[in-house]
């Protein structure tokens, strides 16, 4: 069984590599590789896959979840400039673009490690906008 | 029989709060996490609400290609992907709150308007700005207000 929970924070990024020339990182992300950067609502779902406890009858303590959400996700990424205050975006000399997927890996690496017991993270999506989003479901 | 017809738009975007009337710490206080210095961002939504006549041989309230062409080149060519504090000229010394930025809309709309549509044509009825699905904002009214309401919050 997976239960999921969804939070949303407020966002700048700008898509710019570093091992790409300023033509290839216009080619490659349009108008989302402006240097000044723009920003998005992102919505972030969160899914843990587990059994119903036989006392609880909840796969993991919801408010527990979150906690977690509001530690590792939204404390990290509201109202942020991506590039300049999260990590692995903002680390210099690395080239980690905060693409929507990136955001999405980077998510369930903060996520993954804080659900224990019975249940695991089954899969995290972001949605950078209505008409896209992405879904990682770890390294398998 | 007058109809209303609202089509919607949308733009991304970033922005920051900070007003340069207000100390550090009063910026802080007032917009809270929306003054953060490096920005953060949004997808708007812009509704237009147009007012007027069924026209009797188009069926239609309003000519959608003329509307929607008004709305990509007044508003969403120069506000998508921006950053509006440093790339939209008025928010320089504005301060890009969602009711700021629906004046600027409604204002730069209705600048257009007459020669978009001519005499006698629809009427710009409502412009809505959705910052979040939690904070969004209703501008209605005449043109000349709105355009004095933006400039009597200039420093």
């Amino acid at each position: 069984m997976v239960i999921s929970k969804k939070v949303e924070f407020s966002a700048s990024h700008i898509c710019r590599s570093a091992q790409l020339t300023d033509a290839e990182n216009e080619r490659v992300y349009g108008a989302a590789a402006n240097p000044l950067g723009h920003g998005h609502n992102y919505v972030v779902e969160v899914a843990i896959e587990g059994q119903p406890d036989p006392v609880t009858g909840m796969i993991l303590d919801l408010k527990r979840l979150r906690d977690i959400l509001e530690d590792k996700v939204l404390t990290v990424y509201d109202h942020r400039l991506l590039n300049r205050e999260v990590e692995p975006f903002c680390d210099v000399g690395t080239s980690v673009v905060p693409t929507v997927e990136n955001i999405a890996i980077d998510i369930w690496n903060r996520v993954a490690p804080c659900i224990n017991g019975q249940a695991r993270l089954y899969s995290v999506k972001v949605h950078e906008t209505n008409e896209l989003f992405v879904e990682y479901r770890g390294l398998r | 029989m007058t109809v209303h017809l609202t089509r919607r738009y949308g733009f991304a975007a970033s922005h920051r709060l900070h007003s340069p009337r207000l100390t550090d710490e009063e910026n802080r206080e007032t917009y809270g996490k929306c003054d953060n210095p490096h920005g953060h961002g949004h997808n708007y939504e812009v509704e237009l609400t147009v007012r007027g006549t069924v026209d009797p041989v188009t069926g239609r309230v309003v000519d959608l290609a003329l509307l929607d062409d008004l709305a990509e080149r007044r508003i969403l060519a120069p506000f998508r992907y921006r950053n509006l504090n440093e790339e939209v000229a008025v928010f320089r010394t504005i301060v890009p709150t969602t009711e700021n930025l629906g004046l600027e809309v409604d204002r730069r709309l209705r600048e257009a308007w007459p020669e978009t549509f001519g005499r006698g044509g629809p009427h710009l009825e409502k412009v809505r700005i959705r910052e979040t699905d939690r904070n969004i904002c209703d501008i209605e009214g005449s043109a000349g207000d709105l355009v004095a309401g933006v400039r009597c919050q200039e420093p």
